[in-house]
């Protein structure tokens, strides 16, 4: 038997949030890396490696200090980045969230897909809804969670009607 | 010469074969279960606005005025390694949308969010597949009114990424002096985004999300791309370079639309909103809880005395409304600060008006 040495309603909250509010968009982001890298569409590869640098210091930030509630997104990446200084993925969070213009297009997708291993490693494996391999099971997933958190009284935080039966 | 709708579908099939191999046909057959006599399929997204990749779902808008039921979200659907999503939505709601978004144009009060949050812009691109989509089978849509759509899609996109413009300016501003030069750098760079992305679709592209941008810029507005060009990277280092590149992107965005964007142009027409904080002193120390969140906050005495005042100006225990240039000094800081930990909500009394939006870029043009 393992303890949460912590608040019920505060863990089952972070957790989710971070894999399903947060977490998700990292995988659609990733996808969105791989296709520009694919067509040479390099502004887009840069927008998406950003948009990963900050899914990814939000999620860690949420998930390993339980941080709540999450800011409007104009603050969170500064939010979750001050929150996660000296954590040993800082730097990668922040290079991405910066913009690497230095940083040749073909190697970005290697530091993309790095740094979402290691923040699943710790926070949880994301779902990734785009493929037909991870839709019903994320679905599914989801729906657990949106048990737990109903059994700690927090509203889940995907639409209710089509993630838990009526 | 613009490629006819036949031509520009043609090209869109040919695309999604040559990284599927599935025709449309297929995906026809596959969504047959979803359609009604004499309703039409519209292929928008970027695909059909010939960005997209291999990697691009193929985005479907299934409608007509004998649609009898819509979805509730869009409804995932794989052929092959194609995505295809589909919006089923009854005519009437896509009509009320353009009605709403009219209604929304033609008042002062706030547009930001109320079409789609900054995640999900769904109804901003909605109405631009309706406008710009291809119609790849049944009749061309006919919607009922009379009111010029495009115009309405366009201003309705130019006006929410006029007002993200002005929030993240004022936000960029206010972090500097609450001393958050990160978030100051961030807010910045997205004022100047949103600056562009507003202008890319002024000239009559359709929108497809803050995600292209930079292609757009690259091929279809390239003498805006120097513009983007200093606010790629932040700097290096925010404490130092912070209230510089702020500064820098407000003359950007001032420059694009000819809007005043300092802090106090803009502050007065926003305000801050306490959703449930509320002060408790326990012996000497003093703590605002949330009882929402879960979250408890210690407090100083100086900020214990900002908050008591904000409350005193109110004339309520805690306090409830409060404008952001009615406070300065530690009140500024701290209302700021807890703005940033999501314990504030920012609210804004009026919108940008898309005539006041044209007018000052008009004049902004004629600076430049």
């Amino acid at each position: 038997m393992i303890g949460i040495e912590t608040d019920a309603r505060r863990y089952v909250w972070c957790r989710s949030n971070a894999l399903w509010v947060i977490g998700m968009p990292a995988l659609t982001f990733l996808q969105d890396v791989h296709g520009a890298q694919e067509a040479g569409q390099e502004g887009l590869l840069r927008y998406a490696a950003r948009g990963i640098g900050d899914a990814c210091a939000v999620a860690l930030h949420v998930a390993v200090n339980q941080a709540r509630p999450i800011p409007p997104a104009p603050l969170r990446t500064a939010w979750a980045l001050e929150g996660i200084g000296g954590h040993a993925l800082w730097e990668a969070c922040w290079q991405l969230v910066r913009g690497i213009e230095a940083v040749p297009a073909g190697q970005i997708p290697a530091r993309c897909e790095a740094l979402i291993s290691e923040v699943q490693a710790i926070v949880g494996k994301m779902p990734n809804i785009l493929t037909p391999e991870g839709h019903y099971p994320a679905i599914a997933l989801a729906r657990d969670w949106a048990k737990a958190l109903d059994a700690v009284g927090e509203p889940a935080p995907l639409p209710s009607n089509w993630a838990l039966p009526s | 010469m613009a490629m006819t709708e036949e031509g520009r579908c043609r090209e869109l099939e040919a695309r999604v074969l040559s990284y599927h191999d599935v025709s449309f046909e297929k995906v026809l057959s596959e969504i047959a279960y979803l359609r009604d006599t004499g309703d039409s399929v519209i292929a928008g997204g970027s695909l059909a606005y010939s960005l997209g990749n291999r990697l691009s779902d193929l985005d479907l808008v299934i409608t007509g005025p004998s649609t009898a039921h819509s979805s509730l979200v869009p409804l995932e659907h794989f052929i092959g390694s194609l995505r295809v999503d589909v919006w089923k939505l009854e005519q009437k709601l896509v009509e009320e949308t353009f009605e709403r978004a009219e209604d929304a144009l033609a008042g002062e009060g706030l547009v930001l969010g109320s079409f789609g949050d900054v995640d999900r812009e769904d109804e901003l691109k909605l109405l631009h597949r309706i406008i710009y989509g291809i119609t790849i089978d049944g009749p061309h849509l006919q919607l009922a009114s009379t009111r010029n759509h495009r115009v309405v899609a366009t201003n309705l996109v130019v006006r929410e990424y006029g007002e993200r413009m002005r929030s993240s300016a004022l936000l960029a501003q206010l972090a500097i002096q609450a001393d958050r030069p990160l978030a100051a750098v961030f807010n910045a760079r997205l004022a100047v985004e949103a600056a562009l992305n507003a202008s890319v679709v002024e000239r009559g592209l359709p929108f497809t999300g803050d995600k292209w941008l930079r292609e757009r810029l690259a091929g279809q507005a390239a003498d805006l791309a120097t513009l983007h060009d200093p606010f790629r990277e932040l700097p290096i280092d925010p404490d130092t370079a912070g209230a510089d590149f702020v500064e820098e992107a407000i003359a950007t965005c001032r420059r694009l639309w000819g809007l005043a964007l300092q802090i106090e142009d803009v502050s007065r027409f926003a305000r801050w909103s306490n959703p449930d904080l509320s002060m408790h002193e326990v012996g000497d120390e003093c703590m605002l809880i949330s009882a929402k969140h879960g979250v408890l906050i210690g407090v100083d005495l100086l900020e214990a005395e900002a908050w008591r005042g904000l409350s005193s100006d109110s004339g309520k225990t805690e306090p409830s409304v409060w404008g952001v240039d009615e406070c300065g000094g530690s009140a500024a800081t701290l209302s700021y600060q807890l703005y940033e930990r999501g314990l504030l909500d920012l609210e804004w009394e009026r919108g940008v008006p898309i005539s006041e939006l044209h007018s000052r870029k008009e004049a902004a043009r004629d600076r430049h």
